[in-house]
């Protein structure tokens, strides 16, 4: 039987269980960390335009490597950009907390695991 | 960092309370009914016999074959026994169990993780990447 969404209830114990150790995740200090630096790059929309230029840059470069068009002007934007990007304190701060908060997870797991004495992120993986 | 063993100098309210919830979590996912029928099908299959056979035929057709199934130069008459030989492995009663006591485990742990997921605002999974866990 599946819930609205497609997904598998889980039993009551395990459901409480679930949403007690999402609280207790959400707590943690990098997954903190993380959401103000997220907070404060949205509240500062030209660090979160930068952003955005450079992500499209970089994934248009991407293309035209895979045609072979890419030229010296390009490469040079690129690192135009990509200076810019590591001169702004609020977008660095960002891309750090996120790199801790996704660093800190797979310790999560490692400890459930060891529990559980199977590999859970790799269980759950679609 | 395991958490099961941060120094108690260093450990934080927060990082007792993941903790703890850690190990709330994995025990009562360890005791549910879906993860009890997982570890019963996978005892019943390393118990059969015959499906362990039908396992290590398959396994060694592979395996003997690898190099030329990498170039894509197995004759039909190897590709049709190693079809057969997989067929036979994979309908053994215990297998099909096991693979059906897998899915609604993992079944679980996808909305276990989604759950996770959703409240932290990250992918917990996909953040977690293959073979992460020691």
């Amino acid at each position: 039987m599946m819930n609205n969404n497609g997904t598998t209830p889980l039993p009551p114990k395990l459901a409480t269980a679930t949403a007690n150790l999402a609280e207790a995740l959400r707590a943690a200090p990098p997954l903190v960390t993380y959401r103000q630096a997220q907070a404060d790059l949205e509240a500062e929309p030209a660090a979160q335009a930068l952003l955005d230029r450079l992500l499209t840059n970089q994934n248009e470069l991407r293309l035209k490597q895979m045609n072979g068009r890419v030229t010296q002007a390009d490469v040079d934007a690129l690192r135009a950009l990509q200076n810019e990007v590591q001169e702004n304190a609020t977008i660095m701060a960002y891309v750090m907390a996120q790199q801790d908060a996704l660093a800190y997870l797979p310790e999560v797991n490692q400890s459930i695991s060891e529990w559980l004495g199977i590999d859970f992120a790799a269980l759950a993986g679609r | 960092m395991n958490l099961t063993e941060i120094p108690v100098a260093e450990a934080t309210t927060a990082d007792t309370a993941v903790a703890v919830a850690v190990r709330t979590f994995a025990e009562t996912l360890a005791d549910s009914a879906v993860f009890h029928h997982f570890e019963e099908a996978n005892e019943q299959l390393r118990a059969d016999s015959e499906a362990q056979a039908a396992m290590l035929a398959y396994q060694q057709k592979q395996q003997s074959l690898q190099a030329l199934l990498m170039l894509n130069a197995v004759s039909p008459a190897e590709r049709s026994e190693l079809e057969r030989l997989e067929e036979v492995f994979f309908n053994q009663p215990s297998v099909t169990a096991l693979l059906a006591a897998q899915a609604e485990l993992r079944a679980v742990c996808q909305t276990a993780a989604a759950i996770l997921s959703e409240r932290i605002e990250l992918p917990f999974a996909a953040a977690c990447g293959p073979g992460c866990a020691c």
